[in-house]
C-alpha cells in the first residue's frame, strides 16, 4: 500500500502554511521558548489624528545615572542574565510624590562597582536623590520582581523583592528607612528559588494583605547546558543562553498574612502546588470575575499562562486555558512575560495584555466580565507589531483622552545575537499604541515624542505621575544602562481624574479596591495592584483620563465589600478616599472643588 | 476463484455424504439408494461426467426432486459447465426454494462468474444459515467489491478461519478493517496473510505498511527484517523500512535506507520527497536541499521536487531561491495550484500578507474551486484582522465554507472556519466544524483549544474536563516528539548525509 507522496508536500505546505499563518509549531525557531510564531498582520493608514502626549527621557537631567547591572552586556551564557528586572512608582516616605525604586541585577564573575537596587527619593522639582544607602535598601545580586504593599497595614508602603536566591521583605520603618524582616515574617527559604513575580492580595479578605510569588524556573550554573549544547540551548541555529525549555519548571507560593507580621505559606492547602510547575513571571491580583474575590494570574513563559480564580474558601482553582487566556488563539503555548490591566474597551470590565517573544503578537483579551477572554490582538490591530521581544506593559490613558492606550517595553535576551543576525538587535524602540475608541489601536512611534524611537535593551516598566502634573509618565528598566524617566507633557485640554485609596477595614494600601467611573457616557474600571507590567510597580494613584468631561462620577468598591459613591467629581485633581470616610485631603496636589458623596 | 469454488463443491460433497441435505429435500416420492450411491460415488472418485450422466438419467425418473437436481448441478459444475450447473440448482430452488444445497451451489456459481444473482442468493442461504462460514466470505468478497467495508468486515468476521485459505478474501478483510480505521485489528489479520505465506514480500510490505499507520513502527520494522536482512531488498521495501526506522526514532537507519533506495532507484520521485521530509523533520534543510537537487537532476520534469526544495529554501528563509522553485513547479505543470499555494505561503511567511493575499487571489480567478486555495485564502483574511461583519470577514467565512464543501476533508479549512464563526458568534457551526476537524485529526491541538473555548462560551460545560485532559496529553505528546526529533541531524560529510546527534 503506498501512501501519496502529496502527503509530504502538501503536508510540508501544510506546516509552512501553518506556521506562516500562525499556528503549530515552526521549525525556523528551534529555540528554548515556545515555538509559537505568527506573522504580524498589515498595517492600516495612520489615522492622522494628533496624539497629545509627548515623552522626553529625562532620567540624566533627574539624577537617575546609575546602570542597572544585569548580567554581561554584550553575550549571555546563562538564562540568569537575560531575564532581568523591574521597577516601581511607590511613595515610601508619604509626602505625596512618586519616588523611584530600582532592581539591580549582578555579574556572573561578581557584582561590579555600583551594583544594587536604588531608591530614589522625588524631591519635587524634577529631580531625584540616590538615598539607597540611607534607606537601608542596599543589596546586591539577581533582583528579579518587585511588588509594594502595606502587609502590617501601619500606613507604610512595604517592599518585596523576588530573587534568584533568596526573597526578602523589607518592612517600611515609616522613618525613610527600611528593614529587613524576611526570616521573622517566615518568608525565608531554605533552598535556592528563582523568585519571579509577586503580588501582595488580600485573598482571604481578611484586611490583611497575603503575598502570591511566582517562580521561574530551577536554576544551577553548575548543572545548567552551556549555550549550544542542545536544542534548547540554539535560536536560528546559533548557539544562545539555554532555557527556559529542558529546564526544570518552576511551583509557585502562597503565603497567608497572619496579621501579627508573619506570614504561613498555604501553598498546598490553597490549591497552588497541586497544578504543575510552569515558567512563571509576572503576577496580577485582580477580580477578573467581578464576584467581590481577588484572582490570581500569572504570565508564564512557554508554559500556558495561569489563572487561579478565588473560590472564596481559601483556595483557588486554574482556569487559564478554558477561560481562553492560557494558550495564543490557536491553542498553543506562548513565552508570557509582561501583563498590562486596563478597560481598554470601557465596558467597565478588566482587559489583560500580554507580551511576548520575537515573531509573535503580544496578546489582548477581552473580558466579557465573568472572567472568559477573548483573544481580539488582530481585531484590536495589536497584531501588526512582532518584532521584538517585549517586557514592561500597560493599558494606560497616556493621552487623556479617556480611552486607555497600550505602551509595551522590549529587549533582546541574546545580545550577541545582533552581530550574525543584524535584524534581530539587542537594543529595541519602545512600542506605544494609541486607542482609536472604536477597539482598535495604532501604532504610533515619532508621533508621541523622541523617546519612544530610543533604543535600549529593556525590562520592567512603571507607569506614574512624579511630577504630579495630571499626566503618566513612564520608568524603564534597561539593562546595563541607567533606567528611562519618560516625563509626559500633554498638550490639549483633556481633562484627568487621580483616585488615591487608603483601606480601613480593608488592608491599608486598598490593594484589590475597584474604582468604576462614569465620564460623559462612558464607564471604565481600574483596580488597585500590587504588581503589574513586567516584575513592576505602577503609582497607586489610579489615574483617569476623562477626555472632554469635566466631571465624573466614581464608584468604589473595597475589599471588604463596603461600596462608596462620589458624584459629579470635579476633574483635574487628585481626590483621596479613606475607606468609609469619603474624600479626605490630600498631599502634592492642589485640593479639588466640592463633591457629592454617598455611602452604600 | 477456482480454488474458492472447488473449496466450496467439496463441501457440498461433503454435505452431500451426510445425509442432512437429503433429509431437507422433501421428495415426492423416496428415491431408491441404488439411484443415488452410483451419483455421489462419481462425484467422490471426481468422475464428473460420469456423474452428470447418471445425475441426468435420475431427474427424468424423479423430476420433483430437488436432491438430484442439486446432485445434477454439483456434476455440471465440477465438469465445467456451470451454466447447465447453475440451470439446475435454480430447478431444485423452484422446487423448493430454500434447499440449502442448491442455494449454495447457485451462489457459488453466481458468484465465480460474477453474476448478478450472488448477493440474493447468498442473504437467502444465510437468513437460512446464519453460521455458514462460507457464505459470508463469499458475501464479504461481494461486499467489498461494491465498496461497502462495513457490510464487508461483518461478513469476514463471521467467515472464521475459512478465510485463511483464502488469501484474496483474508487480503479483502485487513484493506477494509484499515479503511474503517480499525488498524490494529487489520494488523491482525494482516499477520494471518503473512503467516500462511512468509515469502510473499508484497504481504510483508502491506503489513508493515498498516502497523506504521497503527502506530507500531517496531513492528513494521520487524516484519520488514528478513525482507533487509538477509536478502536484497528493493527500493519499496527500503523506502517503507526508512518510514519505519525514522518513526521508531532510529534516523540514521532511516536515512541509510533512504540513502540505498535511491541509488537502486534514481528515478523514483517519491524517494527524494522522503528525504526531504526527513531532512526537514530534523532542521537539515541544507541537506535535504542538496538531495533534491539530485533528484532534480535525475528528474528535471518533476514537479513535486521543486516543490519540495522550494519550501526547504522558505525553512532557511531562502525566499528568493523558494519563489524560483515554486515558479519552476508552476512551469513544469501549471495545472497544480500547489505552486501557487507555496508562494503565498512563502509570501506569509516573509512577513507580506498583502502579497499573499494577491498571490493566492490571482490563482483563484483561474481556479475558483480549489479548496486549498480557497482555504488559504480565508486564512490570510482572518491573519489580516478581519473584523466580523466586514467585507473581509463575509469573503474569508464564504472561502472557508466553499473549501469544506469541496473538500471535506481539509481539517485546516475546518480549523479556519471553525475560528471564523467564533468570531461572529456563531457558535454551533463552530462546534460542528471543530468536532470535524478532530475526526480528522485526532491530535489538532488548535481545534481541541477552539472546541474548548466555544463550549465554554455556550456555557455547555460538561464535556470540558476531559477535553482538557487531552489537550494536556496532547501537548506533553507533541513536546515529546519535538524532543525525539530533536535528538537528530542530518549533516553531509564522507558519510554523506548521516544523521548525528547535535
Amino acid at each position: 500500500m503506498r501512501l501519496t507522496r502529496r502527503s509530504f508536500v502538501s503536508l510540508s505546505l501544510g506546516s509552512l502554511g501553518l506556521s506562516a499563518t500562525g499556528r503549530a509549531s515552526r521549525l525556523l525557531l528551534p529555540q528554548g521558548v515556545a515555538t509559537h510564531a505568527v506573522n504580524a498582520q498589515p498595517k492600516s493608514a495612520p489615522s492622522g489624528r494628533p496624539f497629545n502626549a509627548h515623552f522626553t527621557d529625562i532620567a540624566a537631567a533627574a539624577g537617575l545615572t546609575a546602570p542597572i547591572i544585569y548580567g554581561n552586556p554584550t553575550n549571555n551564557d546563562y538564562i540568569i542574565e537575560a531575564t532581568g528586572c523591574g521597577c516601581a512608582f511607590f511613595d515610601y516616605d508619604n509626602d505625596g510624590w512618586m519616588d523611584i525604586f530600582v532592581l539591580s541585577g549582578t555579574r556572573l564573575e561578581g557584582a561590579p562597582e555600583g551594583a544594587t537596587n536604588r531608591l530614589y527619593k522625588n524631591n519635587r522639582d524634577g529631580t531625584f536623590a540616590d538615598v539607597t544607602e540611607k534607606a537601608g535598601l542596599h543589596d546586591v545580586g539577581w533582583a528579579c520582581g518587585v511588588c509594594v504593599g502595606d502587609y502590617n497595614n501601619d500606613g507604610n508602603e512595604d517592599l518585596f523583592i523576588t530573587y534568584y536566591g533568596q526573597n526578602k521583605l523589607y518592612r517600611n520603618n515609616g522613618d525613610g528607612t527600611f528593614t529587613n524582616v524576611t526570616k521573622e515574617a517566615g518568608l525565608l527559604g531554605d533552598t535556592t528559588r528563582w523568585g519571579a513575580g509577586c503580588t501582595f492580595v488580600d485573598y482571604n479578605r481578611d484586611g490583611h494583605l497575603d503575598l502570591f510569588v511566582s517562580n521561574y524556573l530551577q536554576f544551577d550554573v553548575k548543572r545548567v547546558p552551556k549555550p549550544g549544547e542542545n536544542v534548547n540551548c540554539t535560536w536560528k541555529g546559533i548557539p544562545v543562553e539555554c532555557g527556559p525549555r529542558g529546564l526544570p519548571r518552576g511551583v509557585h507560593s502562597l503565603y497567608r498574612n497572619n496579621g501579627n507580621g508573619t506570614f504561613t505559606d498555604v501553598s498546598v492547602a490553597a490549591g497552588i502546588v497541586s497544578h504543575r510547575g510552569s515558567y512563571g513571571m509576572t503576577v496580577v491580583a485582580a477580580d477578573l470575575d467581578e464576584d467581590g474575590w481577588p484572582d490570581i494570574y500569572v504570565a508564564c513563559d512557554s508554559t500556558p499562562s495561569l489563572l487561579f480564580m478565588n473560590n472564596h474558601d481559601g483556595t483557588f482553582r486554574e482556569e487559564g486555558v478554558v477561560r481562553g487566556v492560557a494558550l495564543s488563539e490557536d491553542g498553543q503555548e506562548q513565552a508570557g512575560m509582561g501583563i498590562g490591566v486596563g478597560d481598554y474597551d470601557l465596558d467597565g470590565h478588566i482587559d489583560l495584555f500580554k507580551t511576548h517573544f520575537a515573531e509573535d503578537t503580544n496578546g489582548l483579551y477581552h473580558n466579557d466580565g465573568k472572567a472568559n477572554f477573548e483573544d481580539v490582538t488582530r481585531i484590536a490591530k495589536i497584531g501588526v507589531e512582532t518584532r521584538f521581544i517585549c517586557w514592561g506593559a500597560g493599558i494606560v490613558d497616556l493621552d487623556n483622552d479617556g480611552h486607555p492606550d497600550i505602551f509595551y517595553v522590549s529587549g533582546s535576551v541574546y545580545p550577541s545575537l545582533e552581530k550574525r543576525l543584524p535584524q534581530y538587535p539587542n537594543k529595541n524602540p519602545r512600542t506605544l499604541f494609541r486607542n482609536l475608541g472604536n477597539g482598535t489601536f495604532e501604532e504610533l512611534i515619532t508621533e508621541a515624542g523622541p523617546a519612544i524611537a530610543e533604543t535600549h535593551s529593556s525590562r520592567g516598566c512603571a507607569f506614574g505621575d512624579f511630577d504630579n502634573d495630571g499626566d503618566l509618565d513612564i520608568l524603564i528598566v534597561n539593562l546595563n544602562e541607567p533606567p528611562s524617566l519618560l516625563r509626559n507633557d500633554i498638550k490639549g485640554t483633556h481633562h484627568w481624574l487621580k483616585l488615591k485609596l487608603i483601606g480601613t477595614k480593608s488592608n491599608r494600601s486598598a490593594i484589590g479596591a475597584r474604582a468604576v467611573i462614569h465620564y460623559g457616557k462612558k464607564v471604565q474600571v481600574q483596580e488597585v495592584l500590587s504588581q503589574s507590567s513586567y516584575y513592576s510597580v505602577n503609582d497607586s494613584r489610579l489615574h483617569f483620563g476623562l477626555g472632554p468631561e469635566k466631571t465624573a462620577d466614581i464608584s468604589i468598591r473595597w475589599p471588604s465589600g463596603l461600596k462608596e459613591e462620589l458624584k459629579a467629581v470635579v476633574a483635574d485633581q487628585l481626590i483621596v478616599v479613606k475607606e468609609a470616610s469619603g474624600i479626605i485631603p490630600s498631599q502634592g496636589f492642589v485640593e479639588g472643588v466640592t463633591q457629592k458623596r454617598s455611602i452604600r | 476463484m477456482t480454488q474458492r469454488l472447488n473449496l466450496a463443491l467439496a463441501l457440498v460433497l461433503m454435505v452431500l455424504l451426510c445425509s442432512a441435505a437429503r433429509s431437507q429435500a422433501p421428495p415426492d416420492a423416496p428415491i431408491p439408494s441404488a439411484r443415488l450411491e452410483p451419483i455421489t460415488s462419481a462425484l467422490h472418485a471426481q468422475r464428473f461426467d460420469q456423474a452428470v450422466q447418471l445425475a441426468a438419467e435420475a431427474v427424468k425418473d424423479f423430476p420433483r426432486d430437488p436432491y438430484l437436481w442439486a446432485l445434477r448441478g454439483v456434476a455440471l459444475a465440477s465438469a465445467g459447465n456451470f451454466k447447465d450447473g447453475l440451470s439446475s440448482f435454480q430447478q431444485a430452488l423452484k422446487i423448493s426454494p430454500n434447499y440449502i444445497m442448491a442455494l449454495r451451489g447457485a451462489a457459488e456459481i453466481e458468484f465465480q462468474v460474477g453474476g448478478s444473482g450472488a448477493a440474493s442468493l447468498l442473504d437467502r442461504l444465510l437468513r437460512l444459515r446464519p453460521d455458514d462460514t462460507v457464505a459470508h466470505a463469499m458475501a464479504g468478497v461481494l461486499r467489498y467489491r461494491q465498496g461497502d467495508c462495513r457490510g464487508a468486515a461483518r461478513h469476514f468476521e463471521k467467515s472464521g478461519a475459512i478465510l485463511d485459505s483464502q488469501p484474496a478474501a483474508l487480503h479483502a478483510f485487513a484493506i477494509c478493517l484499515t479503511r474503517l480505521k480499525q488498524v490494529d485489528r487489520a494488523v491482525e489479520v494482516f499477520h494471518r496473510i503473512v503467516s500462511a505465506n512468509p515469502e510473499n514480500q508484497q504481504e510483508r510490505r502491506l503489513l508493515a505498511a498498516i502497523q506504521l499507520i497503527a502506530h507500531k513502527p517496531k513492528e513494521a520494522v520487524a516484519t520488514l527484517g528478513p525482507m533487509i536482512g538477509d536478502g536484497v531488498p528493493n527500493a519499496e521495501t527500503l523506502e517503507l523500512a526508512s518510514s519505519a526506522f525514522e518513526e521508531s526514532g532510529d534516523t540514521p537507519s532511516a536515512v541509510s535506507s533512504l540513502r540505498k533506495a535511491i541509488l537502486l532507484d534514481p528515478t523514483n520521485v517519491n524517494l527524494y520527497l522522503d528525504f526531504a521530509h526527513i531532512s526537514y523533520l530534523h532542521q537539515s534543510h541544507q541537506v535535504g536541499i542538496d538531495v533534491v537537487s539530485e533528484g532534480i537532476a535525475q528528474l528535471p520534469s518533476s514537479a513535486s521536487l521543486y516543490l519540495a526544495r522550494g519550501v526547504l529554501h522558505v525553512q532557511l528563509a531562502d525566499y528568493e531561491k523558494a519563489e524560483a522553485d515554486f515558479e519552476k513547479a508552476h512551469e513544469v505543470d501549471p495545472n497544480q495550484s500547489l505552486s501557487v499555494a507555496a508562494q503565498g505561503m512563502a509570501a506569509v511567511q516573509a512577513n507580506d500578507l498583502d502579497r499573499a493575499l494577491e498571490t493566492i487571489q490571482a490563482k483563484l480567478a483561474s481556479k475558483p474551486n480549489d479548496a486549498y486555495l480557497l482555504y488559504l485564502q480565508a486564512d490570510i483574511l482572518s491573519q489580516r484582522g478581519a473584523a466580523p461583519g466586514t467585507p473581509e470577514f463575509q469573503t474569508a467565512m464564504r472561502s472557508a465554507r466553499r473549501a469544506v464543501a469541496l473538500q471535506p476533508t481539509l481539517g485546516e479549512a475546518r480549523g479556519v472556519l471553525a475560528k471564523l464563526a467564533l468570531l461572529s458568534g456563531q457558535n454551533q457551526e463552530a462546534i460542528e466544524h471543530c468536532r470535524k476537524a478532530l475526526e480528522i485529526n485526532p491530535k489538532d491541538q488548535t481545534a481541541l483549544y477552539r472546541l474548548i473555548q466555544v463550549l465554554q462560551k455556550t456555557g455547555s460545560k460538561r464535556e470540558i474536563p476531559n477535553l482538557l485532559k487531552r489537550l494536556a496529553s496532547l501537548r506533553e505528546q507533541a513536546a515529546t516528539e519535538e524532543r525525539d526529533r530533536s535528538r537528530y541531524k542530518l549533516i553531509e560529510g564522507d558519510d554523506s548525509s548521516a544523521p548525528a546527534k547535535p
